[in-house]
């Protein structure tokens, strides 16, 4: 892990990020190893320890299936916030572009320690938040610019 | 003598009928002759102009881009979707219709 916390435990002290990470299982990835796969149970939340981790959606081109990449999670990064949201399903699919390591933090075990400790759980929650409604609001701007787009060419 | 003069007549007579004959076949010769020379130059050029100003005007599009290999299509849509990141994340560091709307470099587009 670097020195600096990765963005789920931002804020936290380093004794109680360490408490949180040590709930987590390390896991090694070699270059093209899914992660998990779209539609697939979130079971866990994923920190990046090392490493970048595609996340792809599947695209129609030319007839056949192809993963079109979305983003990309690098070290210190969070991925998997499907685990915190019902329905518990992961909207994308995940695989190592590099050779990563990532640290998987089950949502039981993550969700009982937040519970127990309500100031840790109240930052992690707003950190949370923060992934989610960044590619929210990413994500709606991109759609509107594409709806404009999609507006022009009905009035040419 | 008589024999003599009616053969001559006859054969004027038939001299001057091939005579217009012949005219009137080869005026309509000239009309048809005289007509290509006043459109030489645009047939040809319409020919070699036609697939060229297609081609720009976007009609064999698809065409051109089933020629473009899928890995190439590949790389142009996650090129696409990178700009529109940074153009969306861009719009939400200062957000302006203008920066919403602003144009894509994108050659997925262009």
């Amino acid at each position: 892990m670097t020195a600096t916390l990765p963005d789920l435990l931002a804020g936290l002290a380093e004794e109680e990020a360490a408490r949180v990470l040590a709930l987590g299982r390390h896991s090694t990835l070699p270059a093209g190893a899914v992660l998990f796969n779209l539609g697939d149970a979130a079971d866990s939340l994923f920190v990046v320890e090392r490493g970048q981790i595609a996340l792809t959606l599947p695209m129609k081109v030319r007839g056949k299936e192809q993963d079109v990449l979305i983003e990309e999670r690098a070290t210190g990064q969070t991925l998997g916030w499907s685990a915190l949201v019902p329905p518990h399903h992961f909207t994308l699919k995940a695989a190592a572009l590099v050779d990563s390591e990532v640290v998987a933090l089950p949502r039981i075990a993550l969700c009982a320690h937040l519970a127990a400790h309500p100031a840790v759980g109240y930052l992690v929650a707003q950190n949370v938040s923060a992934v989610v409604g960044q590619r929210l609001q990413v994500f709606q701007t991109m759609w509107l610019r594409e709806m404009q787009r999609v507006v022009e060419l009905s009035q040419a | 003598m008589e024999m003599f003069m009616m053969a001559a007549v006859m054969s004027l007579l038939g001299v001057a009928v091939c005579a217009a004959l012949f005219a009137a076949a080869t005026r309509g010769e000239r009309v048809e002759a005289s007509r290509p020379a006043e459109q030489p130059a645009l047939a040809p050029q319409r020919f070699f102009a036609s697939a060229p100003a297609a081609a720009a005007a976007g009609e064999p599009a698809r065409a051109q881009q089933e020629l473009v290999p899928v890995e190439a299509l590949l790389l142009q849509i996650e090129q696409h979707i990178r700009l529109e990141q940074a153009a969306a994340e861009s719009f939400l560091r200062t957000p302006t219709g203008q920066s919403l709307q602003s144009r894509t470099t994108s050659r997925l587009l262009n």
